[in-house]
């Protein structure tokens, strides 16, 4: 037996790209800036439509719906609509950054709480301030708040219409084919493979041990090869000495941990070869931006003339 | 292969599945790209790459997080460094395409298209 939602749904969610795709062609920037305001208006209502039909999806199979995806997920689309409309490069570039934020929250719900982190210093701190300076480099920025002074290039889109329209159809077909059978998430659970992690990392198990006061300030647990001896089925640490110690059931890896065990163990080359990639594109930057400056024969040999002077001086 | 371990966190993820985050990646991409193609500014058109790349740094850690498997994390590691040096190179050509016209419209190098 179909229930309703399980019709209702896709359908809200053609509607929603529909209506999401209007708003779109209308918020671009032109001419006439007052479309652009009911443009947005539009977006925004075909965005929350979209949110209406994952919603009444969730509440059909019979779960609570988060609220904190909702706000991040809203804030993220409705940032980005601003970002891509705002006539004006700078504004741009700030509310890209509010995206960013937003999908960082995403993140720490995904918990992974080290991309959230490393998300915002590297995009909002690094990479968007490199668009800012370039945007401050390159543009005369208007004085006064005169939407006339702003370039023709920023104020008028390029066939909103048919992008839109495009961009929009494959939104449909991408989120048709998303929602044939797709479960909830798992729970987050400690596995063996994180056992196997929490073994390899003694001194954070002497540490909570001696936080929670299982051990006394000389006892130490014992390793062999570097990997301490934990039977994970009682959870007791076998100590130096012969004695045994409980691990509390809270005790698990964090994010960062698991992250850092599987770049360095399991991805070894990674690093490396990111490192690579952003040395070529420094030195790629560096030579593509460097300013050619043309100096006279005369005013070379001048120069020359007053560096060999001064040489001369000094040795004297 | 490692596994995602953290009972001790709450569990507001209850009620999204994973094709809600696809549908928002999807939704993000898609602004992106509809960015992309209308704007005529080089460095707006850039800049909503970078929103693309968010998006399916997106799609990656939801996928990871469904998997319990941290590989998509590792490689939203490859993502962010792409994404520096495609900002580093494209803001690089941007300046340099400014000093030979003056201006940072994409129609300026209509002619390029031969």
């Amino acid at each position: 037996m179909l229930r309703v939602n399980e019709i209702l749904s896709p359908i809200l969610l053609y509607a929603a790209c529909l209506i999401g795709a209007i708003g779109v062609a209308l918020a671009l920037p032109r001419r006439k800036p007052g479309i652009a305001l009911i443009g947005g208006l539009v977006a925004i209502a075909g965005v929350g439509l979209g949110a209406l039909a994952l919603f009444l999806w969730a509440a059909d199979a019979e779960l609570l719906p988060s609220v904190f995806f909702y706000v991040f997920g809203l804030l993220a689309l409705g940032s980005g609509l601003r970002m891509i409309t705002h006539p004006r490069p700078v504004y741009s570039a700030l509310y890209f950054i509010l995206t960013i934020i937003a999908s960082s929250g995403l993140y720490v719900i995904l918990s992974a709480e080290f991309m959230a982190f490393a998300l915002i210093i590297i995009y909002a701190g690094a990479i968007i301030i490199t668009y800012l300076f370039v945007i401050m480099l390159a543009t005369q920025a208007p004085t006064e708040d005169d939407e006339e002074l702003l370039s023709t290039y920023d104020t008028e889109a390029r066939d909103p219409l048919w992008s839109a329209a495009v961009g929009f159809v494959i939104l449909a077909a991408l989120t048709a084919v998303m929602f044939r059978g797709s479960d909830a998430l798992p729970p987050v659970q400690a596995s063996a493979g994180s056992h196997e992690l929490l073994a390899q990392m003694p001194r954070k198990i002497e540490r909570e041990l001696r936080r929670s006061g299982a051990i006394r300030a000389d006892e130490q647990v014992l390793t062999v090869d570097g990997v301490a001896q934990v039977d994970w089925d009682s959870r007791l640490v076998s100590l130096e000495g012969g004695n045994l110690a409980a691990l509390p059931e809270s005790f698990v890896t964090s994010n960062v941990e698991e992250l850092g065990f599987n770049l360095l163990a399991d991805h070894p080359m990674t690093i490396e070869i990111a490192g690579v990639i952003l040395l070529m594109a420094m030195l790629g930057a560096t030579v593509l931006a460097r300013r050619q400056v043309d100096i006279e024969e005369a005013a070379k040999a001048l120069q020359a003339r007053r560096l060999s002077l001064r040489e001369g001086a000094s040795d004297a | 292969m490692l596994e995602l371990a953290q009972s001790a966190f709450p569990q507001p993820m209850a009620g999204v599945t994973l094709a809600h985050y696809l549908v928002l990646s999807g939704a993000m991409f898609t602004l992106g790209l509809v960015g992309f193609i209308t704007r005529r500014n080089l460095i707006i058109m850039f800049l909503c790459t970078e929103l693309m790349f968010q998006a399916a740094g997106l799609a990656l850690i939801a996928f990871s997080r469904y998997h319990l498997n941290l590989d998509g994390q590792t490689f939203v590691i490859f993502v962010l460094t792409v994404a520096a040096a495609e900002a580093a190179m494209a803001l690089a050509l941007v300046v340099l395409l400014f000093r030979r016209r003056e201006s940072l419209s994409s129609e300026e190098w209509a002619d390029l298209k031969g």
